[in-house]
């Protein structure tokens, strides 16, 4: 081959494969909003003030950006509501051991923060992130539950709690709960989180019928 | 060796500048490290010491590279620089524009409601990765590569000898001038948002700026023996060429799970697939190159050249292939195996690719015969081999993550405060290694050609 041959065939690949790439991105461009809800006004404030705070500086939504903090793509799928408001503004105060600083992100800016996650949580990402094979297979596996232990695992606890290695770190460990809180405690803390603990960011559990608070109080103080 | 136009010696305020920046990029990258373990070790936040890392990285890397093209354009030219004062005016513009932004994010960092919304965007720091800079400085950063790129041009049309070597230079600084603008507009879609983002992003680095090292390794591998000028330019474009019919599609391995149609699974994952094949070439060729020829004396410039071309394929090709198809990816995305190849593939790529121009032109520039060459092959080795534990040590810390958080479900803080802090701790350490290697190179940059050889040294170096 030629050095002219050689250039040309360089210059031929550069137009022909910008040309396809423009016609896909095209073609993406005029699918991506079918694959997402409606942006409103509050979803569009949220992505400023996700952009303000430099939150993709730590984090990863739709798994870019940076390693030092959780992806947050699916968060609203895992976490309340309140909850999540009360970590933005102040995540030592939820977490004493938080890496996460706090921003100065007030009230409406979490709101919009909120919605603004809703609106990611329902983009279809292609199946991403995936669901863990291991714990999917564990849950299939594991039948003789106590009806306290699947309470446990149905009420997303283990999402904010560490049981035995397992769970998320939001809140306390609740391995040796037991030895810190009586029953009566524990049950009545469950029903009402802030009448125990002042300014408590776990959500009430009042939906709850007798039956099951017992049954769940039971586990918890089980765990000696 | 000495420059044949009193222009080129322009390349030394880059290098200088670039060589500074470098320093700073690896000290933060090392509080970043410590941040793992100690959060608050520092007066500024994870993000603001990271945003510092990685943009001091991208504009040393820029400033680096415009200085070698103002070394190369007069002499495959055979003129002077059209414009010597605007080529001064436009280094420090960019030194001050880029002196603002940095001073911008600490401001941010020390207050981050100081980051105000003013006329629709953001005034010190935009929240997107690696294009943090606000739009105030995309515009001062726009002109500022204009008026290069102009000086480049008009240089050229003085004597219009359009080598093979500096058209395809230019057509890599004009790409990637271009694939600067959609980092500017702002999407009220976070897809949107993304999705132009991998524009910059990947079009960037597997476009863009391998035709600028498919060029420049030309140069090289020209100034370091004596190959034939159509050999080395037919090969440069043969890789140039599988480059963009590899890179181009390649970009559809960012678009899998951003909220994107499914058919970039197949083409992102068959297209990236082959993009280390341009880069295997390379290596085959400088290994070729420098057996085959006459190698001149620079023994330097001809180690930085070929381990460039040697990292470039493993940061790049190896530790990109291994996470690039989608099956693979769907588990990896968003890992420590990411950080693992994006500081290998730097590193590689383009941190050797500038640190090779400066060894192949400096001594030129400072006129000097023989050089010390001990300090640039000390500097290699620390900075090289820290490198790869630092690589092997994150990809360990991705393997761990994958495997306890995205297969068995645990929780991501609880994978990173406990399983991973050995490996924390050892890149902690290991950066310690890389630091040092820069130091050595730093100094080195210095004294280059600026202190008396002993007789011995002049003997062993002609050896
Ligand atoms: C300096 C790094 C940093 C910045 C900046 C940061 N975060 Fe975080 N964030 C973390 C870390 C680390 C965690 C994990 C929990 C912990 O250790 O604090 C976290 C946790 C969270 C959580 C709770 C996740 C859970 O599962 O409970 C949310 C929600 C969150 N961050 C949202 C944001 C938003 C929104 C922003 C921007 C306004 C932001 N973060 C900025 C570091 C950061
Ligand atoms: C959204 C996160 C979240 C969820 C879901 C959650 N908790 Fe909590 N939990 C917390 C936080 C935060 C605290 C610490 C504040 C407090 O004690 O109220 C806490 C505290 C506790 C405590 C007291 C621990 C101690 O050592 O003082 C118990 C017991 C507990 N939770 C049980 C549960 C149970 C049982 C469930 C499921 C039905 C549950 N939690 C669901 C966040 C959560
Ligand atoms: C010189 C060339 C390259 C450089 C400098 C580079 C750098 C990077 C960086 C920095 C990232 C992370 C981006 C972020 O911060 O989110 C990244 C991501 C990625 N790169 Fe590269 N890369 C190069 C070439 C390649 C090649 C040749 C391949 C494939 C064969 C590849 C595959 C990938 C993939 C799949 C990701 C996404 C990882 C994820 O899903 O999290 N890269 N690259
Ligand atoms: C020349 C050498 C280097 C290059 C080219 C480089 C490049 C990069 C790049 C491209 C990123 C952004 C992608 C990512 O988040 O992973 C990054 C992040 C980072 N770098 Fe470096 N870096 C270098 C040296 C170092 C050193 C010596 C250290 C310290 C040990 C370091 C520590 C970090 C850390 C902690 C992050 C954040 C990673 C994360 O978010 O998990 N870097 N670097
Ligand atoms: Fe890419």
């Amino acid at each position: 081959m030629s050095n002219k041959a050689a250039r040309n065939l360089f210059i031929f690949i550069c137009i022909f494969f910008f040309a396809i790439f423009i016609a896909l991105s095209a073609d993406t461009l005029s699918q991506i909003d079918k694959r997402a809800p409606e942006i409103t006004d509050e979803v569009n404030a949220g992505k400023m003030v996700w952009h303000k705070y430099d939150c993709i500086g730590c984090h990863t939504i739709f798994g870019t950006g940076s390693y030092f903090a959780p992806d947050l793509t699916k968060i609203t799928d895992k976490k309340p509501k309140d909850y999540l408001k009360k970590f933005l503004m102040d995540p030592r105060g939820v977490n004493p051991r938080a890496a996460m600083p706090k921003l100065g992100i007030n009230s409406t800016e979490a709101d919009n923060l909120i919605t603004f996650f809703q609106w990611v949580a329902k983009v279809d990402t292609n199946g991403w992130p995936p669901k863990p094979i291991l714990a999917t297979a564990a849950e299939v596996g594991g039948a003789a539950l106590t009806p306290g232990q699947s309470l446990y695992q149905s009420l997303g606890c283990v999402n904010c709690h560490m049981l035995n290695g397992i769970g998320g770190t939001t809140g306390p460990e609740l391995t040796h709960v037991a030895s810190r809180h009586d029953r009566a405690w524990l049950q009545g803390h469950l029903k009402d989180p802030k009448a125990y603990v002042p300014g408590s960011a776990m959500p009430d559990f009042k939906q709850l019928s007798d039956q099951q608070a017992n049954d769940l109080t039971d586990y918890m103080a089980s765990l000696k | 060796m000495s420059i044949k136009y009193e222009s080129q010696k322009i390349a030394q305020y880059f290098y200088t500048f670039a060589v500074v920046l470098f320093l700073v990029q690896v000290l933060v990258g090392l509080i970043a490290a410590v941040q793992f373990m100690r959060p608050d070790i520092f007066i500024l936040n994870f993000n603001i010491v990271k945003t510092l890392h990685i943009n001091a990285l991208v504009v040393w890397l820029l400033v680096g590279m415009m200085g070698a093209t103002y070394y190369v354009i007069p002499e495959e030219s055979e003129t002077e620089l059209w414009s010597l004062p605007l080529a001064k005016m436009q280094f420090w513009a960019t030194v001050i524009a880029i002196t603002a932004v940095v001073l911008g994010y600490i401001w941010q960092g020390l207050d981050p409601q100081a980051n105000k919304l003013i006329a629709g965007t953001l005034a010190l720091n935009e929240g997107r990765k690696y294009i943090e800079a606000p739009r105030w400085a995309d515009f001062l950063i726009v002109v500022s590569v204009l008026l290069f790129l102009l000086n480049c041009f008009m240089t050229v049309m003085k004597t219009r000898k359009w080598t093979g070597i500096q058209g395809t230079l230019l057509t890599g600084l004009t790409f990637l001038a271009v694939m600067y603008l959609p980092g500017m507009v702002y999407f009220k879609s976070m897809v949107r948002d993304q999705f132009f983002w991998w524009w910059v992003v990947h079009l960037w680095v597997e476009g863009a700026w391998e035709i600028i090292a498919g060029a420049l390794l030309a140069f090289m591998l020209m100034k370091v023996t004596d190959v034939k000028r159509e050999v080395v330019e037919k090969w440069m474009y043969i890789e140039v060429g599988l480059v963009m019919f590899t890179g181009i599609l390649g970009t559809g391995h960012h678009y899998y799970w951003i909220g994107t149609p499914s058919y970039w699974l197949w083409i992102g994952g068959v297209f990236s697939s082959l993009e280390p094949v341009p880069l295997l070439v390379m290596v085959w060729d400088a290994f070729r190159t420098t057996r085959e020829t006459r190698v001149v004396d620079n023994k330097p410039g001809l180690y930085y050249t070929v381990s460039h071309a040697i990292f470039n394929f493993v940061g790049a090709g190896l530790w990109g292939v291994i996470h690039t198809l989608p099956q693979v990816n769907k588990w990896t995305h968003g890992t420590q195996i990411t950080t693992a190849h994006g500081h290998l593939a730097f590193y590689g790529a383009y941190v050797l690719l500038v640190l090779s121009m400066i060894y192949v032109t400096l001594p030129a520039i400072r006129g000097v015969k023989s050089f010390n060459h001990s300090r640039a092959l000390q500097s290699f080795w620390w900075m090289t081999i820290s490198m790869v534990f630092i690589v092997l040590v994150t990809t360990g810390a991705g393997m761990v993550q994958v495997y306890m958080e995205r297969l068995m479900g645990l929780d991501y803080v609880a994978v990173k405060t406990t399983y991973n802090l050995w490996f924390w701790i050892l890149r902690a350490i290991f950066g310690v290694g890389f630091l040092i290697g820069v130091a050595i190179f730093v100094i080195d940059f210095f004294k280059l050609g600026r202190e008396p050889l002993t007789v011995a040294k002049v003997a062993t170096e002609r050896a």
